[in-house]
């Protein structure tokens, strides 16, 4: 059974569904406004395009290929997007998640999903994923306990809030198990 | 050279500690194989036939005898005795403990060294031209800017699991030493007529299965632009690139079938977003980092005209010696001097734990303390006062370090090969060996000629075969050992990529096969200053092709 972690820990009754084949547009899912009627399930990006205007605080999951920017004039009404990890190889969320947060300035809940491993949630948290579904006990164990493996200092800015320590234009600190 | 400040050290500690707790996970079982092993690559560990190796950046091939000493330290305290000089300046030990791995790369960290982004999907470490400093036909030292590029990649957040690994490479002189051009970036440093430093950008170079030499994309990005621009080129890579197959997923196939033009416009609207953003390099950044890179105090030695002049009158082998391995400095008065890890018969780019603490103490003695690593798998102490040239080659030779073939058919690259790599369907090194003690008469060689030969045991290239003047593949067919032979390859500012000449060779038919070709070029060349490259290109395949096959046909 998946878990929702963030920094604040774990989530109970986080209402959010992500469809079965849920990329699979013919998985009996209605499209738009009938879809977000029925609750907190997650949109497609085809779902998502195809509301009329009035709906918000709805949630939206992206596949690994989608264009984020699509969904750029809906940004302000999106209360949660969900990124996929199809294999922990599969870097390509990274990159979503720069051009939602940084590019696009989504301040809402940004969620990483699929293949969520320990050793990559430090990654994830600096591109401003702000919360994990996760189902891997040894990784859930050590976010329990807060013991992230990463590094306090960075020699990129990136889109997680971070400390100008000084000294070369592109070096950040951040506390990362505060 | 650049020197740690309490920034890095923090970094490369806490980066130790974090490797360390990778390790203990996955003995503990926390960490499967499968995920460790991306994990384990970024920091340079990989699981090859015999052994875990591990392989240690040495950044823009700049190492100083502290660090070099510590190289021979590790060589002696946890493997057999001795390392292995790679095609990415960078140093590869065979046998290591893998839980002896955190020690070691505490100990680098002693002497601010690492092994971090030696391998994996992610961007490796930064390569320069190494006579960088030093040569007379830069434009600026180009090692600050790979500096740069080194501290940003660093554990790049977004960046860290790319389709495949990516490769950069920076020179600053017309003339490529450092392969720029098969690289998935290539920068070299310019000056535009104002006199600002920029760079002319290529992207898409590689070897491997699908050799592609880069394409330019940009004559002459300003300095101040160029985290951002790197940025913009990894992103549009890292959402397209390839995924399906790793043989697809390089950088040169996504410009190959989207178009260079097409890939260049989708880069350059994402380099309009980030170009004024915190990615633009401040002018007092380039400078502080340029500051490391001061050359040293050079001061006039012109006696070392008169002595150098009676010394190889006296020595034939210290003349021959200084003609092949000394190149001239932008300091009249000194030289850049090449130390060949290619003695004859031998390994090409092993070096012994006493070799390299002999390297480093003659770097401190004669060399300002400055050492480098080539692509071509040899090491160079780049600012020797003519003066001092006889001293350190007496040095040189009593170690095995006095080899006179720089740049001669002798001075090959190999990859490790079936003998220690686990992706090799073929040996290298014996190969190498054999035509090492085939050529290895000092007056042929000399008769010969510049000649490349580069040997990969696999389709990955890493002995460079693609760009060999002859390139040696090594293939598996059947159950047994056969070399493909490319002619005409060159990785320097006229690149190019081998042709494949015919059907390969048995490993016992393969040196005479070399042989052969050498035969060839030397009844058809123009005079002895055609090398044989440029006898190649005006000759085509034909005559070389005659000769291999024609002749063996009719002897069978």
């Amino acid at each position: 059974m998946p878990i929702i972690w963030t920094r604040d820990g774990i989530v109970d009754n986080d209402p959010w569904i992500i469809p079965e084949h849920h990329e699979d547009a013919e998985a009996g899912l209605e499209p738009g406004a009938a879809a977000v009627s029925k609750g907190k399930t997650l949109l497609t990006l085809e779902q998502a395009l195809a509301l009329d205007g009035g709906e918000s605080g709805f949630g939206v999951i992206l596949q690994p290929a989608e264009d984020v920017r699509a969904l750029a004039s809906l940004l302000d009404r999106v209360a949660i997007l969900v990124l996929t990890f199809p294999a922990f190889s599969d870097g390509r969320a990274f990159s979503q998640a720069m051009l939602l947060k940084d590019r696009l300035g989504f301040s809402g809940e940004l969620r990483a999903a699929g293949t969520v491993l320990l050793d990559q949630v430090p990654l994830m948290l600096r591109v401003g994923f702000t919360s994990f579904v996760v189902d891997h006990a040894p990784t859930l164990e050590r976010l329990e306990q807060k013991r992230l493996p990463g590094i306090d200092l960075h020699y990129q800015p990136s889109a997680d809030t971070t400390r100008d320590p000084g000294g070369y234009s592109w070096r950040r600190t951040a506390i990362l198990n505060g | 050279m650049y020197r740690y400040d309490e920034f890095d050290h923090a970094f490369v500690s806490q980066r130790v500690s974090q490797f360390r707790d990778q390790v203990e996970r996955r003995l503990s079982g926390d960490l499967t194989e499968d995920a460790f092993k991306p994990l384990r690559l970024m920091n340079g560990v990989y699981l090859q036939l015999h052994a875990y190796m591990l392989r240690v950046a040495v950044p823009y091939g700049t190492l100083n005898a502290r660090q070099m000493r510590k190289l021979a330290h590790i060589a002696r305290t946890y493997d057999r005795g001795y390392g292995h000089f790679t095609t990415r300046q960078n140093i590869q030990y065979n046998w290591p403990k893998l839980s002896d791995m955190p020690a070691i790369l505490e100990e680098l960290a002693e002497v601010e060294m690492h092994a971090i982004q030696t391998s994996g999907n992610c961007i490796r470490n930064v390569t320069a031209d190494h006579f960088a400093g030093a040569a007379a036909d830069e434009v600026a030292d180009p090692r600050p800017y790979a500096e740069i590029l080194r501290q940003w990649s660093s554990v790049h957040p977004e960046f860290s699991f790319l389709p495949r690994k990516f490769k950069i490479a920076v020179t600053a002189a017309e003339h490529d030493r450092a392969a720029i051009q098969v690289h998935d970036i290539g920068l070299q440093l310019k000056s535009d007529d104002a006199g600002n430093l920029g760079f002319a950008v290529w992207i898409g170079g590689g070897q491997g299965r699908t050799p592609i030499l880069a394409k330019k994309v940009r004559d002459f990005l300003p300095e101040a632009d160029l985290l951002s621009y790197v940025t913009a080129i990894m992103r549009v890579y890292n959402l397209h690139g390839r995924r399906d197959n790793k043989y697809k997923a390089r950088i040169k196939i996504l410009v190959h079938e989207t178009g260079v033009e097409q890939l260049t416009s989708e880069i350059e609207a994402e380099w309009a977003h980030l170009k004024d953003g915190e990615l633009r390099l401040p002018a007092a950044d380039i400078a502080a980092i340029n500051a490391y890179f001061a050359p040293p105090e050079l001061g006039d030695r012109a006696e070392g005209w008169g002595e150098l002049a009676a010394w190889k009158k006296s020595d034939p082998g210290f003349a021959e010696w200084v003609g092949r391995n000394v190149a001239p400095h932008r300091h009249p008065d000194y030289g850049m001097v090449t130390i060949s890890l290619k003695p004859i018969g031998g390994i090409p780019g092993d070096a012994t734990a006493e070799q390299m603490d002999s390297v480093a103490r003659l770097a401190e003695e004669f060399g300002h303390d400055e050492i480098r690593v080539t692509h071509e798998q040899n090491l160079v102490l780049p600012h020797v006062a003519l003066a001092d040239l006889e001293p350190l080659y007496r040095a040189l030779l009593a170690d095995g370090l006095a080899t006179a073939n720089a740049g001669l058919i002798t001075d090959i690259i190999a990859c490790p090969g079936l003998d220690y790599c686990a992706l090799a369907n073929a040996r290298s090194i014996p190969v190498a060996q054999e035509i090492s003690n085939r050529f290895g008469d000092p007056a042929r060689q000399a008769e010969i000629g510049e000649f490349k030969i580069k040997i990969s045991g696999c389709i990955n290239a890493c002995g460079h075969h693609h760009v060999g003047h002859i390139g040696i593949l090594g293939v598996e067919k059947k159950g047994a050992e056969l070399y493909q032979i490319t002619l005409g390859g060159s990785a320097d500012e006229n690149a190019s990529i081998g042709e494949i000449i015919g059907r390969g060779f048995e490993p016992e038919r393969l040196t005479d096969a070399i042989e052969t070709i050498v035969d060839t070029y030397l009844v058809n060349r123009l005079g002895s200053d055609e090398k044989f490259l440029d006898c190649y290109r005006r000759l085509g395949a034909a005559p070389f092709k005659t000769a291999l096959y024609d002749a063996s046909a009719q002897a069978a």
